[in-house]
């Protein structure tokens, strides 16, 4: 009687232990996906809603993962932080939603960071860049495929450096939160880096969701820059640019905008602009065009929606890349039984993955390391939009400060050995 | 410093320009009707709406792109024909007489309504037509080029307090409005028809907020928070100038696009708080706005 009262207990612990180390596979895959779908800001978040809606259309198409359909949830950004983190807990109460891709705004993914680590979510940070994100590399389930803010702007003063050497006054209009900060600081201090000589004429920052930059113009005019460099973005950029190209800014200064890429399609931009996509998220480059996946997904997204993707399209369908192969790994881990959110974290912790437009490796400190492709804006023969020409591919690694580093610190010591070991403006073709 | 004059004092004309339209209806609603009217942003962004959609087809139909403009006052026309009348005679007439927390809440459901009613009609993105603003080309002054469109706003803004100037002191319903403002009472004793003229002062205010609106949105597009934005700043300038003078909303708001436009030149960082420190300073040395009084009342 003893052994099997001894046998049962043994049985029951197992039942009850078993679904700890493994799942059975659930009815679908419940992924959260936060985005802006209202407000200004849905100018470049809904481009990121359609390339889920796509991604998640193709993978179910193909199969799902390992046979089980994915199933959004979609939350509006639009709502307020506040709102963004009510509804992150909900979702992650619910355990049929096993992992989160959030979010685009830098705020929110900063307010949503305690809640990720405290849920225990495995959480794809799909788009939202500030470098503090992971900077403490003690997140365990926040992850960041896509790269952060050091790299990126880094790689614009670069770009400037190599094009127009002998710049001298730049002016910089950034919107007034972390990321437009983080752009102002970054991109100055890399210059400085290599050129303290450089004057910084004005440093304005409008708040976000600004209509109206007919002063915020008239001050860069009357401060004479040679360059002028803005991260505005989604209806702040669309505004700025159509208030700004009428008045000469174009004509009169080097512009830079980091995140113009997501504004060609409108036709508003001249030729000669500089222009970058945070990343290498450039479905015309020579990377993405050799991939036929990249072109089946761009000609979807093209019949679909009536306009080709913009780079937040390609930095949210790689976050779908990097959480489908995730699983795959997961389960090539555990011998094939469905992932715990643990076992999931863990796969995504690691490793090398292909997104549509190149490869992202993820270090221990869970940010992904990812080339910078910047270029000019060029007319096209085929297109009735600008494109990116002149274009330069900078090596990840080359931009990506050591683990554990300071950033800031990093971007200071950038020398003119650093730039000379780069390749040139128009090699990446 | 001599050679930013010229940009501080157009950029700050240009500012006060579009926040006059929608503070000088505020102060002449108040004025007339003593209502605070929370839902009066939602009336610019509307405005703004409207006139970008009217001008937006106007261009997708292959008109004459100068039709444009004849589209922005009549966005401003047809807001005020179709909402004017509803809300004073519906809304607004039910608060005469009751507390002012009332009137406030009122006003406020009726902002949020509105506000929900522009994404069902006119959708979550923003939307913009830029013909008006490149049919008027560019202008140099000095080593600044501006947009002949901004140059004309200011104009615009100059004709409009001109207008209600002399609308009150010289035309008859002007006269009318002037007895109603000055004693209420009295004027219903004397046979004023007040019901009336608070139809007309109502829907005229939201004239002057669509107005505003609609000229805004060749440059700023129209897209959803607008109207919570405006109605913000346009209660920080008619408590400046004082609540119910049009000639102060008109100062007040030339003050405030003034220190907007100095702090972006000067201290970027105070640019988004530059109009809530003037109306600290101001209600802090007049409580009552620089034109405004506790005892008699005057429009």
């Amino acid at each position: 009687m003893k052994m099997t009262w001894m046998t049962a207990l043994l049985v029951s612990l197992g039942a009850v232990m078993s679904p700890l180390q493994a799942q059975e596979k659930p009815a679908s895959v419940g992924v959260g996906v936060f985005t802006f779908t209202s407000g200004p800001a849905a100018a470049y978040g809904m481009p990121g809603k359609n390339a889920a809606d796509l991604m998640i259309d193709q993978i179910n198409k193909d199969g799902g993962i390992a046979g089980v359909p994915i199933k959004a949830t979609f939350v509006d950004e639009g709502q307020g932080t506040e709102g963004v983190i009510a509804e992150y807990r909900r979702l992650a109460s619910n355990a049929e939603s096993q992992v989160m891709i959030a979010a685009l705004s830098s705020s929110n993914c900063l307010a949503l960071k305690p809640a990720v680590e405290q849920l225990k979510v495995p959480t794809v940070a799909w788009n939202c860049d500030a470098h503090q994100l992971l900077a403490d590399g003690k997140s365990n389930y926040y992850f960041r495929p896509s790269g952060n803010t050091v790299s990126e702007f880094a790689a614009y003063a670069l770009y400037l450096l190599q094009q127009k050497p002998d710049v001298k006054r730049v002016a910089m209009v950034n919107p007034d939160y972390a990321m437009g900060h983080d752009a102002a600081q970054i991109f100055s201090a890399a210059l400085k880096a290599i050129r303290p000589d450089i004057e910084i004429v004005a440093d304005l920052f409008p708040k976000l969701g600004t209509a109206n930059f007919q002063t915020e113009i008239s001050r860069l005019q009357s401060a004479r820059p040679d360059v002028v460099f803005s991260a505005l973005w989604g209806a702040d950029l669309t505004n700025f640019v159509r208030q700004a190209s009428p008045r000469g800014l174009f004509s009169r200064s080097q512009v830079i905008l980091a995140l113009g890429e997501t504004v060609l399609q409108q036709k508003s931009l001249p030729e000669g602009v500089i222009v970058g996509v945070l990343g290498d998220g450039w479905w015309m480059s020579p990377d993405a065009l050799a991939k036929p996946e990249t072109k089946r997904f761009v000609d979807a997204y093209k019949a679909r929606f009536g306009e080709y993707p913009v780079f937040p399209s390609m930095k949210m369908a790689s976050a779908f890349s990097y959480m489908t192969e995730a699983y795959k790994k997961a389960m090539s881990d555990n011998g094939g039984k469905w992932p715990t959110r643990d076992e999931l974290a863990k796969a995504m912790s690691s490793g090398k993955f292909e997104t549509l437009t190149g490869t992202s490796t993820i270090r221990e400190d869970n940010e992904g390391v990812v080339d910078q492709v910047i270029g000019m804006t060029v007319n096209s023969s085929e297109y009735d939009f600008p494109v990116i020409g002149n274009m330069v591919r900078y090596s990840g690694e080359a931009l990506t400060p050591p683990q554990g580093s300071d950033p800031m610190q990093w971007v200071k010591s950038i020398n003119a050995d650093l730039l000379a070991s780069l390749p040139k403006p128009g090699s990446y073709k | 410093m001599l050679g930013m004059i010229i940009p501080l004092v157009v950029d700050g004309l240009t500012n006060a320009a579009l926040i006059f339209f929608v503070a000088v209806g505020l102060t002449l609603v108040f004025s007339v009707l003593r209502v605070l009217n929370v839902a009066h942003g939602s009336f610019y962004s509307i405005g703004a709406y409207i006139a970008a959609s009217l001008c937006l087809w106007v261009v997708s139909a292959g008109l004459n792109p100068w039709l444009t403009f004849v589209a922005l006052l009549a966005s401003a026309v047809i807001l005020a024909a179709a909402l004017g009348p509803l809300v004073e005679a519906t809304l607004i007439q039910w608060t005469f007489g009751k507390p002012e927390s009332v009137q406030i809440l009122a006003t406020f459901g009726l902002f949020l309504i509105l506000e929900d009613l522009q994404r069902i009609v006119f959708g979550v993105t923003s939307i913009a037509e830029d013909t008006p603003m490149l049919l008027l080309g560019v202008t140099s002054i000095g080593d600044m080029v501006y947009l002949n469109y901004q140059l004309l706003l200011i104009l615009a803004a100059i004709v409009v307090v001109v207008a209600l100037r002399m609308m009150l002191v010289k035309s008859r319903i002007g006269k009318l409005l002037s007895a109603v403002v000055f004693d209420r009472e009295m004027a219903l004793s004397v046979g004023i028809n007040t019901k009336r003229l608070f139809l007309f002062a109502f829907t005229l205010g939201v004239f002057l907020a669509a107005l505003g609106g609609a000229l805004a949105a060749p440059t700023s597009g129209a897209a959803p928070g607008l109207g919570a934005e405006t109605i913000v700043l346009a209660f920080a300038v008619a408590a400046i100038g004082g609540l119910g003078q049009i000639e102060g909303a008109a100062l007040a708001a030339v003050i405030v696009g003034l220190a907007r436009v100095f702090a972006i030149y000067f201290a970027p960082q105070l640019e988004a708080v530059a109009p809530y420190i003037v109306m600290l300073v101001v209600l802090l040395i007049r409580p009552y706005g620089l034109f405004g009084s506790d005892q008699a009342r005057r429009i």
